[in-house]
């Protein structure tokens, strides 16, 4: 898939200003409808922690995509090398070597890894399956019973489909508070790469040594 | 009577196996729909199994290696059948595993490809091993006897002819060498039981750093397979005995009703231990978890399963001077016990997914399905009638053993 080569090419990060994020979930609708994603897996979420005792308290939104690890337990573990990271930084998974058995989803830290049980939007929603996401710059036509990505692990992948045609993740663009930035975690010079630099950045559960590309500002 | 008696048995099976086959066929068409699993709680019923009957299958080959390798004569009479159970058992949990896969079709992928880091992709290559150093194993056991029963006729002669591999040498010297090869493969059997087979499929989730409640060096690993293989092969060994007709060796009986006992005790110990290391930790998930362990609505698979009918009616019948004394009871001991251990693996992969791993993710809830029961059945009862029919066809029992009486099965 990747054409830039490991020394000069970008590599993809995030950074998630907590600050500005409202909570709103129109991050996780806008990656809904762009990755069509089944019933019961959602690439994105925002998890909501109550802080404080009555009558002091506050809530805290934290968005959650696939955090693409540098040093991934989901890559470690995978029994036949199905997930396995880009040149770009972008954890990928290879819908058509996947068999299905969820180790990595009992290994990831974050819980960005959703099963497709094969669940769809038929019943809400006219030609809910005629038509698939491009996960990858794969076009796999209509969703089908029995054909990937059906019975393998799926996940966020930064819309690797709508990078490949120079446009920002669906989250980052929909983003109404504009609490997401996307670029180059390699150039030193990239808004990401400031911000990550920022004493307000930091990362979720950095003492499991995965190294998280998706960066949170406190 | 034991004619009746066999033939209801076969029958039993034989719906068994035709309710698993439905329910493995809906499985197949309609895909882990059909399971309650969720994203929640990923692995579950099926996962269990598959760890019991790792779990069982190298308890069984342990128990055989105290007679071919360390010569402990008075359980000569169980080390073939340990061997066939420990074959049986670790096919069972390759077949729990397959059909536990979202692709099964696939799952020849993971012979094709080969993740070095993957625990999972070592586990299933020790499995190989495993299985090859048992059968070979079990020809050598049987080789003599083999030879012997191919002189009959009939289509069980021919068969053991073609089990045979061709050997035809009956003396005393290739007796020796057979012992010679046992002694050898059981030896190398035990490092890869205990750390390839069992202890790798324990690793599989206490490697899980991401599971603090499996992450772990000490799980009682060997001692809960030790537990469930001397238990399920003495209550075999009782109930085949009495089936042919043939008289129970009540002493061997009641020594391994004495192991029982002492593996009981000690796993108990260990797995308290197991929870006790972590609610000293006072991490909240661990808490979260243990609770789910021993106060939720899962909670009656610890305390009535894995806790009561395991461990404390099993030792009160080990322990009860009276009840020791019965072949019966002690067996009804074993098979309690068995169950117990599968509570204890049911325990081990569901409370640890029903916690969510990232606060404000939902929580798990997980109950098998019908479907799920279903399946889980039949493939046992496919296990058992593979089992009877080895038994029936097989010189499980030596020959020798076998005093004024021709061998008819």
């Amino acid at each position: 898939m990747s054409t830039n080569s490991k020394s000069n090419g970008p590599k993809w990060g995030m950074v998630i200003d907590l600050q500005k994020c409202s909570g709103c979930d129109s991050c996780t609708v806008s990656c809904k409808a762009e990755n069509r994603t089944p019933p019961g897996v959602s690439y994105n979420v925002v998890l909501t922690e109550e802080r404080g005792t009555y009558p002091n308290v506050t809530k805290v939104h934290v968005p959650r995509p696939c955090m693409q690890c540098d040093v991934p337990s989901c890559v470690q573990v995978c029994p036949v090398m199905a997930t396995y990271k880009l040149d770009n930084g972008i954890t990928a998974i290879d819908y058509d070597r996947c068999i299905g058995c969820r180790y990595c989803m009992i290994n990831c830290p974050y819980g960005a890894r959703y099963f497709d049980f094969g669940l769809d939007y038929s019943q809400e929603m006219v030609g809910a399956n005629e038509v698939q996401a491009p996960e990858y710059g794969i076009d796999r036509g209509k969703r089908e019973k029995g054909k990937s990505p059906i019975g393998n692990v799926r996940k966020c992948m930064f819309c690797y489909h709508r990078l490949q045609r120079g446009e920002e993740p669906a989250c980052v663009e929909t983003c109404i508070g504009d609490a997401r930035y996307f670029g180059d975690l390699n150039d030193p010079t990239s808004i990401v790469s400031k911000l990550a630099a920022s004493p307000r950045a930091f990362v979720l559960k950095e003492e499991m040594g995965t190294k998280p590309r998706v960066i949170y500002l406190k | 009577m034991r004619n009746s008696l066999i033939k209801a048995w076969y029958g039993v099976l034989f719906v068994l196996m035709a309710i698993g086959g439905y329910a493995i066929i809906q499985k197949a068409q309609a895909g882990m729909a059909i399971t309650n699993l969720t994203n929640a709680t990923p692995w579950g019923a099926w996962v269990a199994f598959y760890i019991f009957f790792v779990g069982l299958s190298a308890g069984s080959f342990l128990l055989s290696t105290m007679v071919f390798v360390f010569k402990m004569e008075q359980y000569e009479r169980i080390g073939r059948d340990a061997l066939l159970v420990a074959i049986l058992s670790i096919m069972l949990a390759g077949l729990f595993i397959i059909l536990d896969l979202g692709k099964m079709e696939r799952f020849i992928n993971i012979f094709r490809y080969w993740n070095f880091t993957s625990i999972l992709a070592w586990e299933v290559r020790f499995y190989i091993i495993y299985v090859s150093i048992l059968l070979a194993e079990l020809y050598f056991s049987m080789r003599q006897d083999l030879i012997r029963m191919a002189e009959g006729e009939g289509w069980k002669a021919s068969f053991a002819k073609l089990l045979a591999l061709g050997s035809t040498d009956l003396s005393e010297e290739s007796k020796q060498r057979d012992h010679k090869m046992l002694k050898i493969l059981g030896a190398i059997g035990i490092p890869i039981a205990i750390f390839g087979v069992h202890g790798g499929t324990e690793i599989l989730s206490a490697v899980a750093k991401t599971r603090s409640f499996w992450y772990s060096d000490l799980f009682p690993a060997t001692l809960t397979s030790l537990v469930s293989g001397t238990a399920l092969l003495m209550a075999l060994y009782v109930i085949r005995t009495k089936v042919i007709g043939r008289q129970v060796d009540i002493k061997m009986v009641q020594s391994l009703a004495g192991l029982l006992a002492v593996f009981l005790l000690l796993n108990v110990g260990l797995e308290f231990y197991e929870l006790f290391i972590g609610a000293y930790s006072l991490k909240h998930e661990e808490l979260a978890i243990i609770k789910t362990i021993i106060g939720s609505d899962f909670s009656w698979s610890f305390w009535g399963v894995q806790i009561f009918i395991g461990v404390i009616v099993p030792l009160f019948i080990l322990f009860s001077s009276k009840l020791r004394q019965s072949v019966t009871a002690v067996t009804l001991a074993a098979i309690l016990a068995v169950i117990g251990i599968l509570g204890v693996r049911f325990n081990i992969v569901i409370p640890a997914l029903i916690v969510p791993i990232l606060q404000g993710l939902p929580w798990g809830y997980y109950v098998p399905t019908l479907t799920e029961w279903m399946s889980s059945i039949g493939i046992i009862a496919f296990g058992l009638s593979v089992y009877t029919f080895a038994i029936k066809v097989l010189p499980i029992d030596s020959l020798e053993e076998l005093e004024g009486g021709s061998y008819d099965g």
